[in-house]
């Protein structure tokens, strides 16, 4: 069936004719101007960090620097030490999805195919934390990381990214569509539980994975309230977007727009480059 | 996460093709002894046991918790102690609860205003393009992945009173300055235009791939009947995207119910409490006054809207997935 992706609600025919032109024209211009105003506050921030403070105080739109002003960026890199936040950002990224897809994976094999006794009702308490989103008990959540120790360290934005109760649901319908007597047969070759996830229902899950990996990713990057929270005293350990809201008032206006537009540019790259597997976690539900 | 429960059946049929491929006909109706299904267990809840952990601790815990909290005086070194209903009571009593509950209200009808249709009218018009179609869906995504904190922090210079360059162009356009984010009469329109600018992107790619799901022969008989390019819009096009409005009205709304971003980073609720929200006050009552427990009693509150609004959009979803099956 053919379906309407090589055409819209207007017909070759149409445009052929002065009404529909016009129609389309509308539209090309409509979309264009949208395009800029969107990604104008990107522009404004690139530019406006190339110029001197001086500069940037004059009034009257002047978008572009008479003189790019590149060593606002090497002030940047050294005061604010964007290579330490960067790594920072990427530790947090790799053990949060570290931790989140083995936990979740192990359960979703678990309840998929192993169906212990009981599984029914975790299922349901796991689904359960669905129906709530984590904004409406982050106080309790905060005093039991408080409880445990888990301030001023890592562990307190790994450990609690363990719970995703969608990665749980997603990972469980994709084991659910494979069919049984693929696991049957490895069964019967004497394979334990974890190898036979590990051989035969990881590998044909991997464009979930990818998926979930990029999103996971893009998700750490622009998380902001519970790091701020956990890592509130221990500044070096700081990620991006905690270390960017801390620069406020101590560093000239300028300076401080060259590294939000720094900041801007690693997730912008990957969401540049991937976007292929984040159109295909939409057909999935993910985003 | 609630959003992403939409469509997820989807990849389904394409995986059980690749599954298929590699199918071992020998095993087919293999009986498990009693002795592996007791073996099964044991492995089954070895799996399930970090989850399970991790739930008990980051979730269902803290859920139980925060209802404990909420009729205790709570403290973090020291006692914890039993005082009934007196955090309710404190919270009904301030005059701010009102507040930022119609404030919420008012934040969802000005993001529905603006919001709402703009991704709909987006995602047609891009639908409608012969060409660049990648790249007006990329673009109108971009906002959305860069970091909250910076979209934010950029937006402040541009609302900014003095010679911020929105201010500079209204000058350019003869129209008076504007104090985008201390007038109490337009600061929540201004933040709702940061966030329809962070989010319809996302919303247009959700549109678009069920507009791309309209098979064109519905679109050519409406043409042999006549129907002009209007007509097939209103008749064929919007009827089709129906669902998946109700569906992202509702997130829509349970989203401006958990605003907190934008007023703790560019107006810390103010003026005058213009756009103090449930969240940011839960946050300056747990964080700011160390008051967990009537912190606790606003998380309540707001876990129970948020639970309502959540099963109205599982009943309306389980609607939606009756008729189209």
């Amino acid at each position: 069936m053919q379906n309407s992706w090589d055409r819209g609600i207007l017909t070759s025919m149409d445009l052929r004719r002065t009404e529909g032109r016009i129609i389309y024209i509308c539209i090309v211009i409509f979309l264009v101007l949208l395009a800029f105003t969107t990604i104008f506050p990107f522009i404004f921030s690139l530019t406006a960090g190339l110029k001197t403070s001086v500069e940037y105080a004059r009034s009257g739109i002047n978008l572009f620097p008479a003189v790019p002003q590149w060593q606002n960026y090497e002030v940047v890199f050294d005061r604010i030490n964007i290579p330490r936040t960067f790594a920072n950002t990427m530790i947090i990224a790799v053990g949060e999805l570290t931790m989140q897809l083995t936990v979740s994976t192990l359960a979703a094999y678990s309840l998929s195919r192993l169906k212990p006794r009981g599984w029914r009702v975790i299922m349901v308490a796991f689904m359960a934390t669905i129906m709530i989103p984590g904004i409406a008990y982050f106080v309790p959540l905060y005093v039991n990381v408080v409880r445990l120790g888990l301030i001023n360290s890592y562990f307190g934005l790994w450990l609690p990214a363990g719970v995703n109760a969608f990665v749980i649901l997603l990972l469980k319908n994709f084991y659910d569509s494979l069919p049984q007597e693929l696991f049957d047969a490895a069964k019967i070759d004497g394979a334990s539980p974890l190898r036979i996830l590990w051989s035969v229902a990881l590998p044909l899950a991997r464009p979930i994975y990818i998926v979930l990996i990029i999103t996971g990713f893009l998700g750490s990057w622009n998380s902001y309230l519970w790091p701020m929270l956990v890592l509130r005293t221990a500044t070096d350990m700081h990620p991006v977007s905690v270390a960017i809201q801390g620069l406020t008032q101590s560093f000239p206006i300028n300076i401080r727009l060259a590294a939000y537009t720094v900041a801007a540019i690693p997730p912008l790259l990957v969401a540049i480059l991937t976007q292929r597997y984040l159109r295909r976690g939409l057909s999935l539900g993910i985003h | 996460v609630l959003g992403s429960l939409i469509t997820f059946g989807k990849g389904k049929d394409f995986m059980g093709t690749v599954a298929q491929k590699r199918l071992r006909t020998r095993s087919l109706g293999v009986r498990l002894s009693k002795d592996t299904r007791w073996q099964r267990d044991i492995a089954g809840w070895l799996f399930l046991l970090p989850a399970v952990i991790l739930f008990f601790l980051f979730a269902w815990h803290p859920i139980v918790q925060g209802v404990i909290y909420s009729f205790q005086n709570v403290k973090l070194q020291g006692e914890t102690t039993w005082i009934g209903l007196r955090n309710y009571e404190r919270m009904l009593a301030d005059p701010v609860f009102g507040q930022t509950w119609l404030n919420a209200i008012q934040f969802t009808l000005i993001s529905i205003t603006i919001g709402f249709l703009s991704p709909i009218i987006v995602a047609v018009c891009v639908n409608e393009m012969r060409v660049a179609k990648g790249f007006f869906r990329l673009v109108y995504f971009l906002p959305s992945v860069i970091p909250g904190v910076v979209s934010l922090l950029i937006w402040r210079e541009i609302y900014s009173a003095n010679n911020g360059i929105l201010n500079e162009a209204l000058k350019l356009l003869g129209a008076p300055p504007q104090l985008w984010l201390q007038n109490p009469a337009l600061v929540k329109f201004s933040l709702v235009i940061i966030m329809t600018w962070g989010g319809f992107g996302g919303s247009v790619l959700v549109y678009l791939a069920a507009l791309q799901d309209i098979p064109a022969e519905l679109y050519e008989a409406s043409e042999i009947d006549g129907a002009d390019p209007f007509a097939r819009l209103w008749y064929m096009t919007l009827p089709h995207l129906r669902p998946l409005m109700t569906v992202l009205l509702i997130l829509q709304i349970l989203g401006m119910m958990q605003v907190f971003m934008e007023p703790y980073i560019l107006t810390n609720g103010g003026p005058v409490n213009s756009t103090m929200t449930p969240v940011l006050a839960i946050y300056t009552r747990a964080f700011t006054n160390a008051d967990y427990g009537l912190a606790s009693a606003w998380s309540v509150t707001l876990m129970l809207v948020l639970l309502v609004i959540s099963i109205v959009y599982f009943a309306v979803n389980r609607a939606n997935e009756r008729k189209r099956s």
